[in-house]
C-alpha cells in the first residue's frame, strides 16, 4: 500500500514489475496543472493496459493516458487524476507492409521512430507533429496534432485506417482494419482521433502510407507585414505549382531560429520584428519540386517579397521541424498559446482585427497557416507580469474578445497553453461545441464510470 | 398506433408480407390512426408529396441490392424544416424512418424497415453555394455526385470522390455509405472530403456537425457520421471540400493475357512507389460483356485490362508516366496505350465505366460483391474467387478498384431459376470470407446494410459491435433511424418470391 493509500492488484503489480510502477518520489513528473496522480504505471504489454483500466473502472479511479508528454498542458484542469498511464514503453511496430503501404504500431511509438522505420522500406506517414522525437502516435491521434503540410496532406484522421482502444470498462475494441479502404461498421477511428483520451486509451493504430518523397525542400520569403505575407500565401496557394505547405511566421519569432538554421536562411537583410516571413514546403518528385520552387520563388518576388531563398533538403527538413514545433518547445518559455481556427478565407481578416481583441496583452508571436485557417498566437514567459494581481483576468478578457471575434468569422479559439491562474478562469476549449449533447452521450456510453481523463475535454467531458 | 407500425422488432417473420399488410392498411385510408398519420404527413410536405398507394410505392421497394422491402409511405420534403417536422411526427408515433437518395446503394441501406416511412431527397437537389475562397461547396443531400463535380469544374475545381455510379448517386447517399470511387486511390473517400453538415436527428432536432473551418472543437462527429449508413441522422445540408483541377492528366491502358499478370503489374506500379490517381482492373468476362455492347477494340484474347490514371504537374505526370509504362511492360502485357486528350482518355475509360451495365448482355442478373484484400494479395484472392466460380458453377466477372485492393466480383445469375438467389448469396459470402482470411475487409465502399450484417462477426467481436452500437445510441437513443441494418439480428429481407420480369438486380 502506497502512502497515498492506493496500490494496484497483485497480479497487475507483478506483471508491471518494479520498473513498471513509478516510485512515489517521481510522481511529480506526471503532474498536470499541479495535480499529482496517486500512481503512475509504465506498461510494456497490452494486457497490463487492459487490466489497469479494468481495475480503475471497478474502483472508480480516474486514468490519464500519456504518450511522450509533449501536450499534457492541453486541456482543462483535471477533474480527477488518480492513475497516470505512461504508454511510451508500449512502442512496437507490429506490422509493416511496404508493398501494401500500410503499417500497424503500438500507441507509444514516437512519430520520429515510426518515420525512421518506415523510411527503411521507402515509405512515410505524411504527417508532422510538434516535438516528433517525443510525441507518440497515441498522443498525436488523441490530440489530432498536425503540421505545416496539413492543408495538402491532411490530418491524422485522414491516414488512420484501423484502431484499437481500451474503453472505459476495460475492454479492448477495434474499428477498421489493415486495408486502405474499409467501411465495415462505424468509423470509430474518427471519434477517437482528437478525443483527448476521454473515450478510450488508444493501444494500436494502423495507417495507410505514402511513398517517401524523392525530395523535400523549402522556400523562405520576407514580407513587410504579416498581412502582406498572408495575402501572398493565399494567392500562391491558388497556383497549380503551389507548395504543399505555406506558413507565415512573424519577424520576432523568426529571430528565434536556432543558429544552424539562421545561417542557412538569412543574411544582412533579415526581417525585423513587425515584418514577416513566408515559409513554403515542397515535396515530391525532383523535377516537380524544382518547378514548384522556382515558379514559387518567382511568384513571391513579384508579390512584394523582399528576399526569397531556396533551402536544400537538409535545411528544408530542419525548418519544417522548427515551424512545426513553434509554440510547443518545452524550454522556449511560451506560456500562453492560443489557437485560432477560422474558415481559411477568414484568416487575413482575423489577423487584422485580432490586435484590437488582444488589447492589453503584449504583441504575440504568430504562426499562421492561411490555407487551413489556423493561427497560433504565442506569448513568451516574462512578456506579461504574472505577479501582478489581476493578470489572469486581463488575459481571460482578451481571450473572451478573441473568441467573440472568431465566432463572428465562423471559428473558435482554443487556449492551448496557459498559466494555471488563467486555466482556472476559463474553459480552454471555449465552451459548449455544437453537438455537445451527442458528445456527452457518447462519453457516457463509452466510459460509463467516467474514469478516462475526466474534466479535461470540451463541454465538461 | 405504435404497435401497428413498429413491426421491425419481430424477428424471423416475413417482413415483406407484413409490409404489404401495412401498406394496404394505409392505402385503404380507413378512418383511424394510420389515416390521421398520413394526413399529418400531407400537412407538412403537401398532399402530392406523400405516396402510400402500393403502385406508387413499388419503385421505392428496391435499391441496387438484392434486398427488397416496401415502405409504408414515402415522403418527399423540400426543406430541412419539412424534414424536421416529418421526423418529429414519426418519432412521436414510433414510426421508423429511412432516408433515400437515388437508391443506387448496393447493400440494402435505403430499403425501408417494415412499416417505415422513407424520406426521399429527390426534391432537395440544389447546389446552394460554391465558395472558391474556402474551396468548398454546400449542397442539399439530393444533389447528384456528377452534377456537383461538373458544376464546380467551371470554377477550376473538382469534387474528388467519384463512385462509378456518379451519374446517379446522391451526396446524401455518398455520405451515408462513405462512398469511394476510382480516384479515391489518391484522394481518399467521401470521409476525407466532407467538412460539415446539418443533420436532423431521430426526434426532429437539428444539429450542425463540423463546419467550413477545417477542424471544429469537441469530438469529430461529422467524421463518425460519415459512413453511418443512415442510422445516426438525416443529412439535410452538406459542405464538402473541393480540389483544384490538375494541370496534367494521363491515362494508361494495359492489356494482359490473364488476371495474374495484370495483378503483377498492379504490384509493380505500387512497388515502384507510385500511387496513381486511379488504378482499375477489368477481367476477361467483363471485357466480353463490354465488347457485346460496344466495340472498344480490345484484342480478342484479352485476359485483363488495367486502367491507370496519373494526375498532377506536367513534370510529375511525364516522369511517373515513364515508370508506369515500364512497370506495365515488365509484367507481360500484349498492348499498352496512353492518352492525354480528354476525349482519348474517355475512350480508354469507356470500357470500365460501361462494364457493369454491359453485364446485362451476359445474364439477367448479377450480384456485385464488395470486398477488400491487401493489394499484394490480389493474385491469390482472385484465384480463390475463380475457384468459387467453378465450385458453384456461377460465372463471375471482375471489375474493380485494383489499386486499393477493392474487389467487386459480380456473380451472374438468373433470378427466375429456383434457388439461384440463395446460391449466389452463399457464394458471395464465400468471396467475402476469402477477402477477410487474406487480411482484408467485409466491405470497402458499399456498406454493410442488410446485405452483410450477419457476416459482421467475421471481422468484429461482440465487444467491438457493442462499442459501435453505443455510439449509434448516442445519436439515436431510440434506434428509429434505419433500424435493422449493420448489426446481426438473424433477419433478412430477401423476398420469398422474386418478381418474374427479367432485368438487372443492381
Ligand atoms: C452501377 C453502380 C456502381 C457503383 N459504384 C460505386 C463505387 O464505385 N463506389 C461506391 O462507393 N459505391 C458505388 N455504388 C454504390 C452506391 O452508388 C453508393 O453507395 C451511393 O453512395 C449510394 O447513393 P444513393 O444516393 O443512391 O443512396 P441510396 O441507395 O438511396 O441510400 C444509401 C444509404 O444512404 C442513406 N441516405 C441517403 N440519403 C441520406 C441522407 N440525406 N442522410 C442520411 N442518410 C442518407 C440511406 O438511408 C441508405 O442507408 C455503385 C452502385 C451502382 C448501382
Amino acid at each position: 500500500m502506497s502512502r497515498l493509500g492506493l496500490s494496484p492488484p497483485a497480479t497487475l503489480a507483478r506483471s508491471l514489475g518494479s520498473d513498471g510502477v513509478v516510485p512515489e518520489e517521481r510522481l511529480g513528473n506526471f503532474s498536470i496543472d499541479g495535480v499529482v496522480p496517486r500512481l503512475a504505471f509504465c506498461p510494456t504489454y497490452r494486457h497490463e493496459i487492459v487490466e489497469t483500466v479494468g481495475w480503475a473502472a471497478a474502483e472508480g479511479l480516474a486514468v490519464v493516458p500519456r504518450g511522450g508528454g509533449t501536450q499534457m498542458e492541453l486541456g482543462n484542469v483535471p477533474a480527477r487524476y488518480d492513475v497516470a498511464l505512461d504508454l511510451s514503453r508500449f512502442n512496437g511496430v507490429l506490422d509493416y507492409q511496404p508493398a501494401d503501404l500500410t503499417a500497424t504500431v503500438e500507441a507509444g511509438i514516437t512519430l520520429h521512430e515510426l518515420q525512421r522505420h518506415l523510411a527503411s522500406g521507402g515509405k512515410t506517414l505524411p504527417l508532422e507533429a510538434p516535438l516528433s522525437s517525443n510525441a507518440t502516435i497515441g498522443g498525436i491521434l488523441s490530440t489530432g496534432a498536425s503540421g505545416p503540410m496539413r492543408a495538402a496532406y491532411g490530418l491524422p484522421r485522414d491516414w488512420l485506417i484501423g484502431i484499437s482502444v481500451v474503453g472505459g470498462s476495460g475492454t479492448e475494441t477495434k474499428s477498421g482494419g489493415k486495408v486502405v479502404k474499409n467501411v465495415t461498421g462505424y468509423d470509430l477511428g474518427k471519434l477517437y482521433t482528437g478525443s483527448m483520451g476521454t473515450l478510450g486509451i488508444i493501444v494500436e493504430a494502423t495507417f495507410k502510407l505514402n511513398p517517401l518523397p524523392q525530395r523535400l525542400q523549402a522556400l523562405t520569403a520576407g514580407f513587410p507585414s504579416i498581412a502582406l505575407a498572408v495575402e501572398a500565401a493565399n494567392s500562391l496557394s491558388g497556383q497549380v505549382y503551389a507548395p504543399q505547405g505555406i506558413q507565415v511566421v512573424d519577424g520576432a519569432s523568426w529571430l528565434g531560429l536556432p543558429a544552424d538554421l539562421s545561417d542557412v536562411v538569412s543574411e544582412k537583410d533579415e526581417p525585423v520584428p513587425g515584418q514577416a516571413v513566408l515559409v513554403a514546403f515542397v515535396s515530391g518528385r525532383v523535377r516537380a519540386v524544382e518547378r514548384r520552387l522556382s515558379e514559387g520563388a518567382d511568384f513571391l518576388r513579384m508579390n512584394e517579397a523582399s528576399s526569397v531563398r531556396k533551402l536544400d533538403e537538409a535545411g528544408g527538413r530542419k525548418l519544417l521541424g522548427w515551424v512545426t514545433d513553434l509554440g510547443w518547445e518545452r524550454d522556449s518559455g511560451h506560456w500562453l498559446v492560443l489557437k485560432l481556427a477560422v474558415p481559411p478565407s477568414m484568416t487575413s481578416q482575423a489577423l487584422s482585427v485580432l490586435p484590437r481583441a488582444l488589447e492589453g496583452l503584449p504583441e504575440p508571436g504568430t504562426v499562421a497557416d492561411p490555407g487551413f485557417g489556423l493561427v497560433r498566437l504565442m506569448w513568451q514567459q516574462g512578456s506579461l507580469d504574472t505577479t501582478v494581481d489581476g493578470h489572469a483576468s486581463v488575459i481571460v478578457g482578451a481571450v473572451g474578445r478573441a473568441r467573440a471575434l472568431a465566432r463572428s468569422l465562423g471559428g473558435y479559439v482554443v487556449v492551448e497553453r496557459a498559466p494555471l491562474t488563467v486555466k482556472r478562469l476559463t474553459d480552454v476549449w471555449g465552451g459548449e461545441p455544437a453537438g455537445a449533447e451527442i458528445m456527452r452521450r457518447i462519453k457516457e456510453n463509452l466510459d460509463p464510470a467516467g474514469i478516462l481523463n475526466p474534466g479535461r475535454f470540451s463541454g465538461g467531458i | 398506433m405504435a404497435r401497428l407500425l413498429v413491426y421491425y422488432h419481430a424477428k424471423f417473420l416475413s417482413y415483406f408480407r407484413r409490409a404489404w399488410e401495412w401498406c394496404f392498411l394505409v392505402s385503404s385510408l380507413a378512418p383511424g390512426a394510420a389515416a390521421r398519420f398520413l394526413d399529418e404527413l400531407k400537412a407538412i410536405v403537401g398532399e402530392e408529396y406523400v405516396y402510400y398507394h402500393p403502385e406508387d410505392l413499388l419503385v421505392y421497394e428496391y435499391d441496387g441490392s438484392i434486398d427488397r422491402g416496401l415502405p409504408g409511405a414515402v415522403v418527399l420534403p423540400i426543406s430541412t424544416d419539412e424534414v424536421r417536422r416529418v421526423m418529429a411526427l414519426c418519432y412521436r408515433e414510433g414510426v421508423p424512418v429511412v432516408g433515400r437518395g437515388s437508391g443506387t446503394g448496393l447493400s440494402g441501406g435505403a430499403i425501408a424497415p417494415p412499416g417505415g416511412v422513407q424520406i426521399s431527397f429527390s426534391r432537395m437537389d440544389r447546389i446552394l453555394e460554391v465558395d472558391t475562397e474556402n474551396r468548398t461547396a454546400t449542397v442539399e443531400p439530393g444533389v447528384i455526385n456528377l452534377d456537383l463535380d461538373n458544376h464546380v469544374h467551371k470554377f477550376g475545381y473538382r469534387y474528388a470522390p467519384d463512385p462509378s455510379s456518379q451519374k446517379a448517386c446522391s451526396l446524401g447517399g455518398n455520405i451515408a455509405e462513405n462512398s469511394g470511387g476510382p480516384h479515391c486511390l489518391a484522394y481518399g473517400c467521401t470521409t476525407n472530403h466532407v467538412l460539415g453538415m446539418e443533420v436532423v436527428l431521430e426526434d426532429g432536432s437539428v444539429v450542425n456537425l463540423g463546419g467550413t473551418a477545417r477542424e471544429t472543437p469537441g469530438y469529430d462527429l461529422r467524421g463518425v457520421f460519415t459512413g453511418s449508413e443512415g442510422t445516426f441522422g438525416i443529412a439535410t445540408c452538406i459542405t464538402v471540400r473541393l480540389l483544384p483541377l490538375p494541370e496534367a492528366v494521363k491515362t494508361f491502358m494495359g492489356v494482359f493475357p490473364d488476371v495474374d499478370s495484370a495483378c503483377t503489374a498492379v504490384s509493380a506500379v505500387i512497388g515502384h512507389g507510385i500511387v496513381p490517381a486511379a488504378l482499375e482492373m477489368i477481367d476477361a468476362l467483363s471485357i466480353r460483356a463490354v465488347q457485346n455492347v460496344m466495340d472498344l477494340g480490345y484484342p480478342e484474347d484479352a485476359g485483363a485490362v488495367l486502367l491507370i490514371e496519373l494526375e498532377g504537374l506536367q513534370e510529375e505526370v511525364e516522369e511517373i508516366g515513364i515508370e508506369v509504362e515500364a512497370a506495365l511492360w515488365e509484367s507481360g502485357p500484349t498492348l499498352v496505350r496512353t492518352a492525354e486528350e480528354a476525349s482519348d482518355r474517355e475512350r480508354l475509360w469507356a470500357g470500365r465505366k460501361g462494364a457493369l451495365g454491359a453485364l446485362g448482355s451476359l445474364a439477367p442478373n448479377y450480384y456485385l460483391v464488395d470486398g477488400v484484400a491487401p493489394r499484394t494479395k490480389l493474385t491469390e484472392v482472385l484465384r480463390e474467387v475463380a475457384a468459387i466460380s467453378e465450385r458453384y458453377s456461377i460465372p463471375i466477372a471482375n471489375v474493380f478498384h485494383a489499386g486499393d485492393g477493392n474487389l467487386h466480383p459480380c456473380l451472374l445469375f438468373d433470378e427466375r431459376q429456383p434457388g439461384a438467389l440463395e446460391t449466389i448469396i452463399e457464394a458471395g459470402a464465400e468471396v467475402m470470407k476469402v477477402c477477410i482470411d487474406a487480411g482484408g475487409a467485409l466491405t470497402g465502399e458499399h456498406g454493410v446494410g442488410l446485405e452483410k450484417k450477419e457476416l459482421m462477426p467475421l471481422v468484429y467481436t461482440d465487444e467491438d459491435m457493442d462499442a459501435m452500437r453505443r455510439v449509434r445510441d448516442s445519436f439515436a437513443p431510440h434506434n428509429r433511424l434505419n433500424p435493422g441494418k449493420i448489426f446481426p439480428d438473424g433477419t433478412h429481407y430477401h423476398p420469398p418470391a422474386r418478381r418474374p420480369e427479367p432485368g438487372l438486380s443492381i
